[in-house]
């Protein structure tokens, strides 16, 4: 089991209120399983994510990571968790800007201490798996953003994590440009990665073999996609 | 190991952050380089009186002990040496006789007189009575002509070796050697010129170029011999044996001037150190004032790199919110934003230097001789890496706080 949460819940408090953003969650992901979380906004989907990705901690429930029950870990041990388990790929690509491809691609190993010559021989393979090889000295702003998307793509794959988790990746790109960005998350998926997708978008969670729909904090359905193991 | 990655790491940030705000930086930097500047060249210039006072009184000599009725410098009661009886002349014999560990042994004598050549005057100088031991136990040496000889003495000769200062106001050009010059109403004939010895008027000290010395019987001859104060001048095998030889002076002394074993001693021994200490004592003050007025000028330099660097980590929230997501600890924010505030404050720091290098090149063609020592370079490196550190903590520890999810967001 890659991921194990239970009747997880999550509170804000916007001034004397408490808004219930989560409301009992459960749910189990297997190895290699292509999940989509889809909701309208204000679904608690951000908030799904977010606690997926330890960027923040859920009020009550449980959450296993392969089997490591993140809920007592403090903000360093997440930060290793984020490291080492997680790879963000989100819609606004958050590379660094100054830094060229390389060196954003190379950053979550040196935040795990890998050594340089190892840094560089994996960062360049996982350049190499997203096709930015030629583009390697470029700075963020010097790609289109399809590039620069995979260059997050590249990111997220290089401490070899056992989720990727992928926020609206394709919300800030054209169609066809988003449809080459989900080819490279279908192959991802194909080579053995868990991937969780978050969307608002139908064709987008097509990709998906499992969606689970959210509304007002619950999970309203959740089911394989017929399309995957009709064809 | 996986912190050294982080520093590498933290070091290539800060290098790229400054590239990246040049002008910024520069401006920030100003701030340090002044402070800096200012701190350095007060140790400097403090260092350099320290060395113009240690240059004018190095004709005391290292290895010299005066032997006199008062203290050089006291603080506190003059009354309490004022009923001390004089030294005399005899004082000075018995103890050339029966001090044999002494290189040599000089009694001499003051007298304040007016000098006079052809039309010129010059009021008020040191007139020495000396013998001829006087050069083997000070530093200095005639120029022109010869010193006085125990010839001069034992006839009592109106002979006189004049200070350079004195050479200079009297017969400019001229050569002085046996020309005769007034001293109060008596002639005294030229007979050589010291070499150029130093002041220490500087600091209200004895100008050693402005005296003349005549045989000491010559001087109780013409200016009065009874009542008069002698000082004796030893001079101890060596300036590290000067420590035990004090001793043994002091033994000797009680013994001439037979004071019981319960009696004070009723002389002073001054040294070249009594006067260095109390120069410390004084300068230690103003220069400890002096550099906490200059350290303002470097805290008002730290609160612009505090500045920047809030400014710094408000900029880059969003690539704290990166480096968070995926994996940097608060540790590894807090080192990347110090490195960045140090290296602001180290290049500061290191350009302040060179221009204190300048300005004290500048002290030393007109004011002082004035130096950067290695332990000042050491010290203002440190300090402005501290600045750096202490500007930069509170910035670097807001930045590691930040929430990853809020810092993501913000644009």
């Amino acid at each position: 089991m890659q991921l194990e949460i239970k009747e997880i819940t999550k509170n804000y408090k916007m001034g004397t209120e408490i808004v219930a953003a989560l409301r009992g969650i459960s749910v189990n992901l297997l190895k290699n399983e292509y999940l989509a979380i889809m909701g309208p906004s204000g679904s608690g989907k951000s908030t799904l994510m977010n606690i997926i990705g330890c960027l923040d901690t859920h009020s009550a429930g449980s959450y296993l990571l392969e089997g490591a029950d993140v809920s007592k870990m403090n903000d360093d041990q997440l930060a290793e968790i984020r490291n080492q388990k997680i790879g963000f790929v989100f819609q606004t690509f958050n590379l660094i800007p100054r830094a060229d491809v390389f060196h954003n691609v190379e950053l979550p190993m040196v935040y795990s201490g890998i050594s340089s010559s190892m840094r560089k021989k994996l960062a360049e393979e996982a350049i190499e798996k997203v096709g930015l090889t030629d583009r390697m000295k470029h700075k963020p702003s010097e790609l289109s953003g399809g590039q620069r998307q995979r260059v997050a793509i590249a990111r997220a794959l290089v401490n070899n994590p056992s989720i990727i988790l992928a926020d609206e990746p394709t919300g800030n790109l054209d169609s066809s440009t988003g449809a080459e960005i989900m080819s490279v998350l279908d192959q991802l998926h194909q080579a053995g990665n868990t991937i969780i997708l978050v969307t608002h978008e139908n064709d987008i969670a097509a990709h998906a073999n499992r969606v689970i729909k959210l509304k007002d904090g619950l999970v309203e359905t959740d089911e394989l996609n017929h399309k995957h193991f009709a064809a | 190991m996986k912190s050294l990655h982080e520093i590498k790491e933290s070091f290539s940030i800060a290098y790229g952050a400054v590239k990246a705000n040049k002008v910024r930086g520069m401006l920030t930097t100003l701030g340090i380089i002044i402070g800096i500047v200012a701190v350095v060249t007060t140790m400097t210039a403090a260092n350099g009186l320290g060395n113009r006072f240690k240059e004018s009184i190095s004709v005391i000599g290292s290895d010299v002990l005066y032997v006199s009725r008062t203290p050089w410098v006291f603080s506190g009661n003059f009354f309490q040496f004022r009923n001390r009886n004089q030294l005399t002349l005899r004082d000075g014999e018995k103890l050339e006789r029966q001090l044999h560990e002494a290189k040599a042994v000089n009694t001499r004598t003051f007298s304040n007189q007016n000098l006079k050549y052809r039309s010129t005057v010059l009021e008020n100088v040191t007139i020495i009575g000396t013998t001829e031991n006087h050069v083997l136990v000070s530093a200095g040496a005639p120029q022109y002509g010869r010193f006085i000889i125990d010839n001069d003495v034992q006839y009592k000769k109106q002979v006189c070796v004049i200070g350079w200062e004195i050479k200079d106001r009297l017969f400019k050009d001229v050569d002085p050697i046996n020309k005769k010059i007034k001293i109060g109403r008596y002639h005294f004939r030229v007979v050589g010129v010291m070499e150029k010895l130093g002041s220490a008027g500087f600091f209200g000290g004895p100008n050693f170029d402005r005296q003349v010395m005549v045989p000491i019987s010559t001087l109780m001859k013409c200016f009065g011999g009874r009542n008069r104060n002698f000082d004796i001048v030893v001079k101890a095998p060596s300036t590290e044996a000067l420590y035990d030889f004090e001793y043994s002076v002091i033994g000797e002394m009680r013994k001439i001037r037979k004071l019981a074993p319960t009696e004070e001693n009723d002389f002073s021994i001054n040294k070249m150190d009594t006067l260095m200490a109390a120069y410390n004592n004084v300068m230690g003050v103003v220069i400890l004032i002096g550099l906490v007025i200059t350290s303002i000028s470097l805290f008002v330099g730290g609160i612009g790199v505090m500045n920047i660097m809030f400014v710094s980590v408000t900029e880059r929230t969003r690539e704290i919110g990166i480096r968070k997501a995926i994996g940097a600890k608060k540790r590894s924010i807090l080192i990347q934003f110090l490195f960045e505030s140090s290296s602001i404050c180290l290049i500061g720091g290191l350009i302040g230097l060179i221009m204190a290098y300048g300005v004290t090149q500048i002290i030393n063609a007109f004011l002082l001789p004035a130096s950067i020592s290695p332990g000042i370079v050491i010290i203002a490196i440190v300090i402005s890496v501290m600045v750096g550190v202490v500007s930069g903590i509170i910035p670097a520890y807001r930045a590691s706080k930040l929430n990853p999810i809020e810092a993501l967001r913000y644009e």
